[in-house]
């Protein structure tokens, strides 16, 4: 899949060439450092790509149907029903305007028009017991401003969980919080996740949360696949070079070295680096890497990794 | 049970919210006042000035005036006087002889007469047309509209009516060239079509000029707002289109203008003067340069307070429309 | 939600490549770029230039010198456009070319100046008003918000005319642009206190200070480099509305009666509109592109400084 962004400085391409999976009752992970296309990914299939932005290129497939294919009104029952996403900052994705019951009560009601307002009034409130706040009676009638950052995930959660989607894309859902709330917001989607059985899409630049929450798990840099794989497989062993940088960039209690930190920064993605767009900032970069961008092949270890060399570095995990 | 309790809370979030509006008001109140009367003052003594206005005048006459505004008292004495007057409806006597207070009531319907209906129309004109080019934003109707308005807000607004007079009145002769009512000639059959022709190209002229400044403001917090999380997010549950831009992203844009409403009424009061002298439109602005070349004192201080006082209260409502809006505003 | 914007994406570009070292120098070559792709940016700042080297040229540029009547001398009073008067004479007998041209000298004076007094005054009271953590600062926010809300233009007409009586002859223009500026810097020292508001926390600055580093030198090395940008763009708003009021006083006659400004031919064509219809038609074209001119530059810059998030 493709999605590229037609702005006046020139085509940014931001998702390039990204396939993926996703199976039922899964959780699988979409790791990388920001601009990395992990969030447009998700935008793109729930088709809600921002101007300039426009998907080319791919399919997308879910229960068997093209979404790409499908029309804006049949997508829009898809989303929040059958597909969600929360996104990083949950001060900015409630509109500050209206009350916590207001916006759950229009989510309820779009997809099922039947209810009353009272009838999803009652259910907003049950769905505000599921995400673990207290006294939902009275939160329904709040607004956004006065609540705290950890509330405001958990509803802007209960929000897209509304209609029992089967597939949730979850965006940095606790980047933007207390580290104290982070692990109260990672157990509640943990638990979601059972009772639901509703398949998770991580995305994050934390390899701690992917450790903790996801089954598989797919590296992405610059707009591109680095390497696909079952997450203790990929902790243990990693293919490619940004994948063990990843690692080892994760500060770890028990250790006394320093920080290791990525050298460089994110390539420009309307012109991104020739071959291998790891390559600047890559130790182990050769001549080969400047000139052929390396396919993404099985390695011996299972996993998937876009590396010429993958089967001569031996690269350490964790 | 919710809606009443809810209702009680917005009430009583407003009270409080618009006594500090007023409160503040005060200052400002103060500030004009004691601005004008200061300048008005220094431009030296009043009897001198007004001599200058009327040629002759018997001494008894000068007498009196001179305690009615109590010359011989410091600036400071007289400014209290003149506050507590004010307080009293008084505004005193014009150079002419007649109560100020007297001269005002159709002065200020006539300037409103003009001023309220193109507020309306540019707010009702400009309010689709801006949200429609924010979401086509960079389209060739987009830019269209962005030139049309920016040829609106960069015109001298007088100059406009000017040419529209040259062209409409002078050239083709369809509307009246001046004034709000026909004194040699009735257009239009009876007094209610003669008032509306002379009504029209003023009113063209200020609503085209309103509309352009309020297309822009729109269009452009429209294009943040639909930028905002909460627009993506209202899309990703699967939120109708129609109802993510008028009730989320409209609403939102709509909060900052508000406010900015009640100051735009404010400029577009300010230029009244000109246009209304333009056109010959006998309201308060017309009024006051003519006052003001006079040097008739009271009339310009009273001018100038009965603007200021037509301001505050358009501000009061629109900061009563901004409480109602953004309920932020009344809690915190 | 993404973080990465269009504009870090090219700013890292270029410290890559360029590995520029110059504080703030890569920031304002990209907004340089930004600036160039914007076709009405860079109309209107054409067109400011364009007026600009009119108002320094015009004593060469003009045929005939400013308030001149020497066209009823020779018999050419109120005549429409020809070739040796392009837009015409007025009844009195001024070449209204020259005097469009002279008058942008007059209006662009006021313009700018009034800017100038304003944002001088705008910045010295935001910043006091946001540095100063007690009474002071309130009262001088207090101070802002009144001066923003009061009516400009009667108290600038009532200034003017009392002045007219009590002033020499002559200082018209620039007691105008005093006025302008006296009444026109309250947005702007809005926009500086704010700055100065979230810049005031921000941790290298209590660094600085911990370090010993006086106030001045905070403010002047870290707080108005930030602070520049907004003040830029409404600066040159500012410019344009500031145009459009000076020629509003001069046409309803509280301006110099012996400097050209648009708005002195306007009020003196309106007499003989039916006639003699150029006379007021020439210097208001004038004016609005003028003002466009500006504006448009203002929202360029707007765009270029300000980059909205892309994706």
């Amino acid at each position: 899949m493709k999605t590229y962004f037609f702005t006046e400085a020139g085509v940014v391409k931001a998702v390039d060439g990204v396939d993926f999976q996703v199976g039922k009752d899964e959780a699988v992970g979409l790791v990388g450092e920001s601009g990395s296309g992990k969030t447009v990914t998700g935008l793109s299939v729930l088709r809600i790509v921002p101007q300039p932005g426009r998907i080319l290129d791919g399919t997308i497939e879910f229960e068997g149907e093209d979404i790409l294919a499908k029309s804006e009104e049949e997508m829009r029952r898809v989303r929040g029903a059958k597909i969600a996403m929360t996104f990083q900052d949950p001060t900015t994705s409630l509109d500050p305007l209206y009350t916590i019951g207001n916006q759950l009560v229009e989510v309820i009601r779009e997809h099922r028009r039947e209810l009353s307002k009272e009838e999803a009034l009652e259910q907003a409130m049950k769905l505000l017991e599921t995400v673990g706040i207290a006294e939902p009676e009275l939160r329904v009638r709040s607004y956004p401003h006065e609540l705290s950052g950890g509330m405001k995930q958990r509803i802007a959660i209960a929000r897209a969980l509304a209609s029992r989607p089967m597939l949730l894309f979850a965006d940095e859902p606790t980047t933007n919080l207390d580290v104290t709330v982070q692990a109260q917001v990672l157990e509640l989607l943990k638990g979601l996740r059972e009772n639901l059985r509703m398949s998770l899409v991580m995305i994050t630049h934390d390899m701690g949360i992917i450790a903790e929450m996801t089954q598989r798990v797919q590296v992405l840099y610059a707009g591109k696949v680095a390497e696909v794989a079952e997450t203790h497989s990929l902790f243990r062993k990693p293919n490619h070079p940004y994948t063990e940088a990843l690692l080892q960039a994760v500060p770890r209690i028990d250790q006394r070295k320093n920080l290791k930190v990525i050298p460089g920064n994110i390539p420009n993605l309307i012109d991104p680096p020739p071959g291998c767009r790891f390559h600047p900032r890559c130790p182990y970069a050769k001549e080969l890497c400047l000139q052929k961008v390396p396919p993404l092949e099985a390695t011996d270890d299972g996993h998937l990794a876009a590396c010429h060399f993958w089967r001569e570095l031996q690269l350490t995990g964790v | 049970m919710i809606k009443t309790t809810k209702a009680n809370i917005v009430v009583a979030g407003i009270t409080t919210y618009i006594i500090r509006r007023l409160l503040f008001m005060i200052p400002v109140f103060l500030g004009v006042s004691i601005l004008t009367f200061a300048i008005s003052n220094a431009a030296g003594d009043p009897i001198a000035l007004i001599r200058q206005g009327i040629r002759s005048a018997p001494p008894q006459v000068l007498e009196a005036l001179k305690a009615y505004y109590h010359v011989n008292d410091p600036i400071y004495i007289r400014y209290l006087y003149w506050l507590w007057d004010l307080l009293h409806l008084d505004l005193g006597r014009s150079v002419s002889g007649t109560l100020v207070i007297d001269r005002m009531g159709p002065w200020v319907l006539t300037t409103l007469e003009l001023q309220v209906p193109a507020l309306i129309l540019a707010v009702l004109i400009g309010l689709p047309i801006g949200v429609f080019s924010a979401r086509h934003q960079y389209s060739k109707s987009d830019v269209s509209i962005t030139t049309f308005a920016l040829f609106g807000y960069s015109m001298p607004t007088f100059w406009l009516g000017l040419m529209m007079i040259i062209v409409f009145s002078l050239y083709l002769g369809w509307l009246p060239p001046a004034g709000a009512a026909g004194i040699t000639r009735i257009w239009w059959g009876s007094e209610f079509g003669d008032r509306i022709a002379h009504l029209i190209m003023p009113l063209a002229v200020l609503t085209y000029v309103q509309l352009a400044t309020f297309v822009r403001l729109i269009r452009g917090n429209m294009l943040q707002v639909l930028r905002e999380d909460y627009v993506l997010s209202s899309r990703a549950c699967g939120l109708r289109e129609r109802t993510v831009i008028y009730k989320h992203a409209l609403r939102n844009a709509i909060t900052p203008i508000v406010t900015i409403l009640g100051l735009g009424f404010g400029s577009s009061l300010s230029g009244a003067p000109a246009l209304e002298t333009a056109f010959s439109w006998p309201g308060l602005g017309y009024q006051f340069v003519r006052a003001t070349f006079a040097l008739d004192i009271p009339l310009i201080v009273g001018i100038t307070v009965v603007i200021t006082i037509m301001l505050m209260v358009a501000n009061i409502i629109t900061d009563l429309f901004y409480g109602m809006i953004d309920p932020r505003v009344r809690l915190g | 939600m993404q973080q990465e914007t269009e504009l870090e994406s090219v700013k890292t570009a270029k410290r890559d490549t360029t590995e520029t070292r110059r504080r703030g120098a890569g920031q304002w070559a990209v907004a340089w770029r930004r600036f160039r792709r914007n076709k009405a940016g860079l109309a209107g700042l054409f067109i400011v230039l364009f007026f600009t080297f009119i108002a320094l040229t015009s004593p060469w540029l003009a045929p005939y010198p400013p308030r001149s009547f020497q066209s009823l001398y020779e018999g050419e009073a109120g005549q429409p456009p020809s070739s040796k008067h392009p837009f015409g004479t007025s009844r009195a007998g001024i070449d209204i070319y020259s005097e469009v041209l002279h008058g942008a000298r007059g209006d662009l004076y006021v313009g700018v100046g009034a800017t100038v007094v304003a944002v001088a005054i705008g910045i010295v009271i935001g910043a006091v008003a946001g540095y100063s953590r007690g009474a002071g600062g309130e009262i001088l926010l207090m101070l802002s918000q009144v001066f923003y809300t009061i009516p400009l233009l009667p108290l600038i007409l009532l200034f003017a005319r009392v002045f007219q009586i009590m002033v020499v002859r002559g200082f018209g223009l620039t007691l105008i642009l005093l006025l302008l500026g006296f009444f026109g810097w309250s947005t702007i020292s809005f926009i500086a206190r704010g700055e100065i508001l979230s810049v005031r926390e921000l941790d290298f600055v209590q660094a600085s200070r911990s370090l010993g580093a006086s106030r001045w030198r905070i403010i002047f090395r870290h707080i108005v480099p930030n602070i520049l940008t907004p003040i830029i763009v409404t600066a040159t708003l500012l410019i344009a509305g500031n145009i459009l009021t000076e020629v509003v006083i001069s046409f309803l006659g509280f301006g110099d009666a012996n400097t050209s400004t648009w708005g002195i031919t306007i009020q003196e064509g309106i007499m003989y509109m039916r006639t003699e219809w150029w006379t007021p038609v020439f210097p208001g074209l004038a004016t609005l592109f003028a003002v466009l001119g500006f504006n448009l530059l203002g929202d360029g810059l707007s765009d270029a400084l300000n980059p909205r998030l892309r994706d």
